[in-house]
């Protein structure tokens, strides 16, 4: 991936600047130019480093889902000032054609942070989806201000390790009740090797019937923050939607008589196993074997037994925002799974 | 594509497999196989990789040299490392992966082989939870079609789908058949040991992704579909273009020749998807019925004058790519006065409401100027040339074109005002790439067709209907071409074919589209 160098413009005349660009004839030795886009994405973050960290992750993910990137950084208590630049994020396709992505950086503060979100409504390419990235925690203020740059979003895309209290959780489930822009979460697709795992587990039909003797499932993970803890609440919200069960306000599983247990494993940075008891007293685990890079589920007291392998998929912030944005449809499982998980985030509370 | 095996897991729900199959057993008659190491383990391998085997998968390799478990799986290690898609090789994978892979040795003739055969089966239902689900994957040349398909029956096998019971399958590689009657032959001994529902003939055409696309893009868009048919669609140009000879399949391919080897399976299978109806579900038979009316559709090749509609060629020196080329007669294993033809174009009509009059021009052929396979739609001029008076601007038809191999895409070519005080026209085209818009390289039509296999769904395969009406049109012509003692016309290596292809299109007033 090349990129072109950053050009500082006009903020009132983006687009104008950014046809300017494809304008121009390739140099000498240059590949010929393709312009494409599948999505718009706005990223949004009240940080300055994430700002950095915002540029290089949609710039890599642009490889692999062409976008119209733009990276808004906002402070609302500095300066009034806005300012802009655009570049391009280039790629070879098979070594013969340059596909390249267009990216805007603006930069907010003071009271013109109110500029942004129409100035954004404006450089979205029209009739392509749009996701709003929210870099770091949900905003708690500012409420007219996130409202707007949220109002045209299709998708939105939270990181429910960085939330810092339950309430996070079930504003992202309100947001997908209320709204229709549906919500993704980065730590919901770090989720998908384990889903897969436990789908692996009950593949064949002798463990598909033993789904509804599950009596306990013990899952271990990084312990401290909220937000090392959102990822196995995920999971056991993902596994009482999926088996039907109903959760009420206070977390308490009312049909099915599943015990959740998060165990802490201080050395852990991510969710190590999951241990699932029948009422046979017989356990299913699924565990992390690091060295190899794969999830390895067994199952004790069944007829015939072999491991099942589960590849773990990269983690890194690109690679989960481009199977996000690989997906075209808003995630049914996760809008099931998010209002149970807010609930038995309540008891974890 | 319809579920058809299992009950729902919903743990599944949501996930990028979500159509997992039942482990089964899979059973590669030709194991030694070119094909098995370069197409079927690789993507098999793939398919693990990506998460969508199920547990318990098993693979049996049978063959005739004397192997072990372990040294087939050093092989396959192999060929993975050399052919499959997903690269490098995952070791914690492979591991799984390999630890589902078994070899039997024996001659695809001999009774105990299949004995052989049915204990390390029965011991893999017990340890594997295979459940006695199987697929006879015959990746072996025609000849052995029968006596393979005998065997299985005689040794129990095979387990009829009328009765309850775990399902048996039977995977058929192309040639189906020399010509009509050798095709109603094979199919007549598969549907002796299977029903027709338990065959699975692979083109593998059907698995590329721009194929399945076709469908997609006539009935998953609005805007096709009114266009699609005689009132606007002036003709219709298929080109399968390779630019290789007959490489090491010099014998195979003298005895067939292009319109077998190309035309009979690939191109009229493109030509039913592009020309038939609605289905009334995206299901097998549903699919497959209305597939097989296209090719009942076709007009019949006329006792007389058919060098208007058909033409054949063969290459002569030249050069390929800045490569010389030798003469189809100076290859490896090819007859030197052979009469094969390496490049056939065709100019046939459907006779049906849709399609009557729409000529549709086919070319298939090797040793042309490069690979490629597309379909071009040549859309009929704007009713009245308004911008041609008083100036003389030349307004250009419109093209749609699907490009199926390779570099993936869809392109629409239309007319638009030059800037300027004058009204001047330029073809542009509008364009969308695989590779562009979605990244990653798409799935080998193998692993595809495979996973079907096991899910149970049929569509991406041909039926023995369509097989048996493909021969029944083409027959005709190849035994005419056989009969009438000529020469196929020769082409130089590197040139888009013979004088006289050309010459099919202009007499109609319109030419071949370059690719």
């Amino acid at each position: 991936m090349t990129k072109e160098e950053e050009v500082k413009v006009d903020y009132s005349s983006i687009e104008k600047s950014l046809a300017d660009l494809w304008r121009n004839e390739p140099r000498e030795g240059e590949k010929p130019v393709t312009r494409a886009a599948l999505w718009n994405v706005v990223a949004h973050t009240w940080e300055k480093e994430h700002h950095t960290l915002a540029t290089e992750t949609l710039g890599r993910a642009s490889e692999s889902v062409p976008q119209r990137s733009i990276i808004i950084h906002s402070s609302p208590d500095g300066e009034d000032d806005i300012s802009s630049w655009i570049s391009a994020n280039c790629h070879l396709v098979r070594k013969e054609k340059q596909v390249c992505s267009e990216e805007i950086a603006i930069i907010a503060s003071g009271e013109r942070i109110h500029h942004v979100p129409p100035l954004v409504s404006a450089l979205l390419i029209p009739d392509m989806p749009v996701a709003v990235w929210w870099l770091g925690d949900l905003p708690g203020e500012h409420g007219e201000y996130v409202q707007a740059l949220l109002a045209p979003a299709d998708r939105l895309i939270v990181d429910s390790s960085h939330f810092d209290h339950p309430s996070d959780l079930a504003l992202v489930a309100r947001i997908a009740e209320k709204t229709t822009t549906s919500p993704a979460d980065l730590n919901w697709v770090r989720l998908e090797e384990w889903r897969a795992a436990t789908a692996s587990l009950f593949e064949p039909p002798r463990m598909r019937e033993r789904m509804r003797a599950i009596r306990s499932l013990h899952i271990s993970g990084p312990g401290g923050s909220f937000g090392k803890t959102a990822q196995r609440l995920l999971y056991a919200g993902w596994i009482s939607a999926q088996l039907g069960h109903d959760v009420d306000l206070d977390g308490r599983i009312e049909r099915g008589e599943i015990d959740f247990r998060l165990v802490s494993d201080e050395h852990a940075k991510s969710m190590q196993s999951v241990e699932i008891r029948f009422s046979d007293d017989s356990v299913a685990t699924i565990h992390r074997d690091r060295e190899r890079g794969v999830l390895i589920t067994s199952v004790d007291g069944t007829h015939s037994t072999f491991e099942c392998v589960t590849r773990v998929l990269s983690h890194g912030r690109g690679d989960l925002i481009v199977r996000q944005l690989k997906r075209p449809e808003s995630d049914r499982v996760l809008l099931k799974t998010l209002p149970l998980a807010a609930r038995l985030a309540r008891r974890v509370a | 594509m319809t579920t058809t095996a299992v009950e729902t897991n919903p743990f599944r729900e949501g996930l990028e497999q979500e159509r997992m199959p039942e482990a089964s057993c899979l059973i590669i008659f030709g194991a030694s196989g070119d094909l098995t190491q370069r197409k079927l383990i690789p993507g098999l391998y793939s398919l693990a990789h990506d998460g969508l085997l199920p547990p318990g998968q098993t693979i049996v390799g049978i063959s005739r040299p004397e192997q072990t478990d372990e040294s087939f799986r050093a092989s396959m290690r192999e060929a993975v490392e050399k052919h499959a898609r997903a690269q490098p090789v995952d070791d914690a994978v492979w591991d799984n992966f390999a630890k589902g892979l078994f070899y039997v040795q024996g001659e695809f003739t001999e009774p105990e082989a299949y004995l052989r055969l049915r204990k390390r089966l029965d011991e893999f239902d017990r340890t594997r939870g295979t459940g006695g689900r199987r697929i006879f994957y015959l990746a072996v040349p025609p000849q052995f079609f029968p006596v393979i398909s005998k065997l299985l029956g005689a040794e129990g096998l095979v387990n009829d789908p009328e009765m309850d019971g775990p399902y048996t399958r039977v995977i058929i590689e192309k040639p189906f058949g020399h010509d009509l009657k050798s095709a109603v032959e094979l199919n007549r001994v598969a549907v002796s040991t299977f029903r027709e529902r338990q065959v699975f003939r692979i083109d593998h055409y059907l698995g590329k992704e721009t194929v399945q696309n076709l469908l997609v893009l006539r009935f998953a868009n609005g805007i096709f579909e009114p266009f699609w048919n005689r009132q606007y669609i002036d003709h219709v140009q298929l080109t399968v273009a390779e630019s290789i000879g007959v490489e090491k399949r010099g014998a195979y391919f003298d005895s067939a020749g292009i319109a077998r080897d190309i035309l009979q399976n690939h191109m009229l299978q493109l030509v039913s998807l592009i020309a038939m109806e609605p289905p009334v579900a995206f299901e097998a038979n549903a699919v497959r019925d209305e597939k097989v009316k296209v090719l009942r559709a076709l007009r019949e090749f006329p006792q007389t004058g058919l060098e208007q509609l058909a033409v054949r060629g063969q290459y002569a020196d030249g050069s390929v790519l800045g490569e010389h080329a030798v003469a189809y007669r100076r290859e490896e294993k090819v007859a030197p006065h052979s009469r094969t033809e390496t490049y056939a174009a065709l100019k046939v009509f459907i006779d049906n409401w849709r399609w009557a009059d729409v000529p549709f021009y086919l070319r298939a052929g090797k040793r042309l100027p490069k690979r490629v396979t597309d379909i071009s739609i040549h859309f009929r001029p704007a009713p009245y040339p308004l911008f041609n008076r008083p100036s003389s601007v030349r307004t250009h038809p419109n093209v749609l074109t699907i490009r199926i191999q390779p570099d993936e895409g869809i392109s629409l070519k239309f007319d638009s005002k030059v800037p300027g005080p004058t009204v001047r026209t330029a073809p542009v085209t509008m364009e969308f790439r695989y590779a562009t818009s979605f990244g990653a390289e798409p799935p080998e039509a193998y692993e595809r067709l495979l996973l079907e296999t096991m899910v149970g769904d049929a569509t991406l395969f041909a039926r023995r209907d369509e097989i048996e009406t493909a021969w029944a049109w083409l027959d005709p012509l190849l035994q005419t071409w056989a009969g009438d003692g000529a020469a196929p016309e020769p082409y130089s290596a590197g040139t888009w074919g013979p004088p006289s292809a050309d010459t099919l299109l202009e007499r109609d007033g319109r030419k071949w589209r370059r690719p």
